[in-house]
């Protein structure tokens, strides 16, 4: 019955492009950790991602694993991952930090990722939907409980010693010191959370397009990713997955709305791949230069008044997060 | 025979890394400026080296005028992207401009993936003629020591203009002591929209410069190229000194020229960017402030 809605041609358009939010959510939840949790920006996460979709297309596909030891498996060598590059680097904080991400992304899409035992070099690795979720619809069902899941996780995080540690070391890491916490290994835990995430992410993107290929893990989606987490705002849980819908689904509506008739004469009609890139970055800096608490800072009245609250557009803190000199997050090392 | 193989591979890393060096000059000026690490630098080069490419392939124009129209193009988008992004956020922490200039980088790839349809172009040589020519007992196609020799004068020239006109003695001011320069009567604000403007001057030299040693150019390709080992480049000067971020930009390009080359690398894919990746990580944790800097 799942099937019979999912033929429709608009709605399986929509339900293929919806997989993809609860996989990129759960990726964008995993920037949203690190960036907004500690204050640190990672430009490589297209490594992350890549390597959770092909361990999990490995461990399918060459050793024959179920889906669920194959997805937990992407989490493992993805926090595990994270450890190693965090602990060799994390010694660096602000820029530098986010220098070494980039290195580390383009090494990995270089190097890593054409090694062809692994990932099948430029043929890709095919990487076949789980039994008994073979339709888009049931697949999508299932990204989006991941999804839940990883929501869920994130905001219990939050509320333990060490969440409440992280909020401390991002508004001022020198007072957090003073106070006892130890502000590298917090920031060494959220980068491993922020890599078990992406691992999870990465392994639904693999099995949601059934093959994966080295080429889809470039420059442009790690930045893609930091796009997202800006504008959907950080530290917002609501915000963020808004802000990862939004890009999940816009190319689609883009491409509907230009084949519907809208069509600017003289002028390219903008292919939905490129969609993302090409309205994302304005988007940012919009966002940034104009409302830096992006879509959570929108919602933010909403969300009070839900919680019972006053409906009121007045913002005090985060506001002034992204624009403010209070923060300390450019120590050099 | 491997001997002369690794001695190719040093010329050829000397010139790809002379690139390298002009992209961190640019960074370094920026970055000691503005504070800002400029992922937008790469953009500058390879829109310079579209425009270049869409006025005199396509239009017509000849080579010279069209030159100066690329480079034009560079130090226009350099210019905006200071007024338009940077100087808004003038307040914001320092992480948020690196995003927001990622974020000008990825616009510049885009419209030029739109616009450019995906495609790796082709250069024609500047020199019809590919000829080798023998230096130290290497052979280099000419198209290399032009590049070459363009660098160098352009190395004097900065080193020139840094030390001897007013302006360029301004902008180190600026680079070492911003407060004292205001009180000396020197616009910072002004200047740093010329070190943004000068940036983007030397990028799009970058770009074109590089171009012809690849031999073709596709979109984005000098930040694919050239920006992770020119930053590398700027560490190593201690992201402080010109002349240590060109000399940076040398050593990371012989570094990266013998991974490749070396037959003990052979059948590592991307050995380069590995080589870059392990300095970059050796240098901030050994000696973070660069092989020059000081402490």
């Amino acid at each position: 019955m799942n099937g019979e809605r999912a033929e429709r041609p608009g709605v399986a358009g929509l339900v293929a492009r919806g997989v993809v939010i609860g996989a990129i959510g759960a990726l964008v939840l995993s920037l949203n950790v690190l960036l907004g949790y500690t204050g640190q920006i990672s430009l490589g996460h297209q490594a992350f991602v890549g390597i959770g979709a092909f361990t999990s297309a490995y461990m399918v596909t060459v050793h024959g694993q179920p889906f669920v030891a194959a997805v937990g498996m992407a989490m493992v060598v993805g926090g595990l991952q994270a450890l190693l590059l965090g602990v060799v680097s994390l010694r660096v904080t602000g820029l530098y930090f986010a220098l070494v991400t980039l290195a580390y992304g383009t090494m990995a899409e270089e190097s890593l990722f054409n090694i062809q035992a692994l990932t099948g070099g430029s043929a890709g690795q095919p990487a076949p939907k789980p039994m008994g979720f073979t339709t888009d619809l049931r697949y999508y069902y299932l990204c989006l409980a991941f999804l839940a899941a990883v929501v869920w996780v994130d905001w219990r995080l939050m509320k333990t010693k060490g969440g409440r540690a992280l909020l401390a070391v991002r508004e001022n890491p020198r007072v957090a010191a003073t106070f006892g916490a130890n502000v590298k290994v917090y920031t060494l835990m959220a980068f491993v959370v922020a890599g078990v995430f992406a691992g999870l992410g990465g392994a639904l993107l693999a099995h949601n397009d059934t093959f994966v290929v080295r080429d889809l893990f470039n420059f442009q989606l790690a930045l893609v990713f930091v796009i997202m987490t800006v504008i959907g705002g950080l530290r917002n849980r609501t915000g963020v997955v808004i802000g990862s819908a939004f890009f999940s689904l816009v190319g689609y509506f883009f491409d509907k709305l230009t084949s519907g008739g809208l069509n600017v004469p003289g002028l390219k009609v903008l292919p939905k791949e490129y969609v993302p890139i090409v309205i994302g970055p304005l988007l940012l800096l919009f966002t940034l230069t104009r409302h830096p608490g992006g879509v959570g800072q929108q919602i933010r009245p909403v969300q009070r008044w839900l919680r019972g609250g006053r409906f009121s557009f007045k913002d005090t803190h985060d506001a002034a997060i992204l624009r403010g000199g209070e923060r300390v997050s450019d120590v050099r090392a | 025979m491997v001997a002369s193989g690794q001695k190719q591979a040093l010329v050829i890393g000397v010139i790809t890394g002379a690139g390298y060096g002009l992209v961190a000059l640019g960074l370094v000026l920026i970055y000691k400026s503005s504070g800002v690490f400029n992922f937008a630098q790469g953009e500058f080069g390879t829109v310079a080296v579209y425009t270049l490419y869409r006025v005199h392939d396509r239009i017509g124009v000849p080579l010279v005028p069209a030159v100066a129209i690329g480079l034009a193009a560079a130090v226009a988008m350099a210019l905006a992207t200071e007024r338009v992004v940077i100087r808004p956020l003038f307040d914001a922490p320092r992480v948020t401009l690196l995003v927001a200039t990622a974020g000008v980088s990825l616009l510049a790839i885009s419209l030029e993936l739109w616009l450019g349809e995906a495609r790796l172009r082709f250069i024609q040589p500047a020199l019809s003629r590919l000829d080798r020519v023998s230096v130290f007992g290497v052979q280099v196609s000419d198209q290399r020591l032009l590049v070459l020799a363009a660098l160098v004068m352009l190395a004097v020239l900065l080193a020139l203009f840094f030390s001897r006109t007013n302006l360029g003695l301004a902008i180190l001011g600026v680079s070492q002591e911003p407060v004292a320069t205001e009180l000396m009567g020197i616009s910072v604000r002004r200047l740093s929209s010329f070190i943004w403007g000068l940036a983007g001057l030397l990028a799009g030299i970058a770009g074109m410069l590089t171009a012809p040693v690849v031999g073709s150019f596709g979109p984005g390709f000098l930040t694919f190229n050239s920006l992770i080992p020119a930053f590398t480049a700027a560490v190593l000067g201690g992201m402080n000194s010109l002349p240590g971020a060109f000399v940076g930009g040398v050593v990371v390009g012989v570094a990266q020229s013998l991974a490749v080359s070396a037959p003990a690398f052979h059948g590592i894919p991307g050995a380069g960017s590995v080589m870059v990746f392990v300095l970059l990580v050796a240098v901030l944790t050994v000696r973070p402030h660069g092989l020059m800097g000081k402490a």
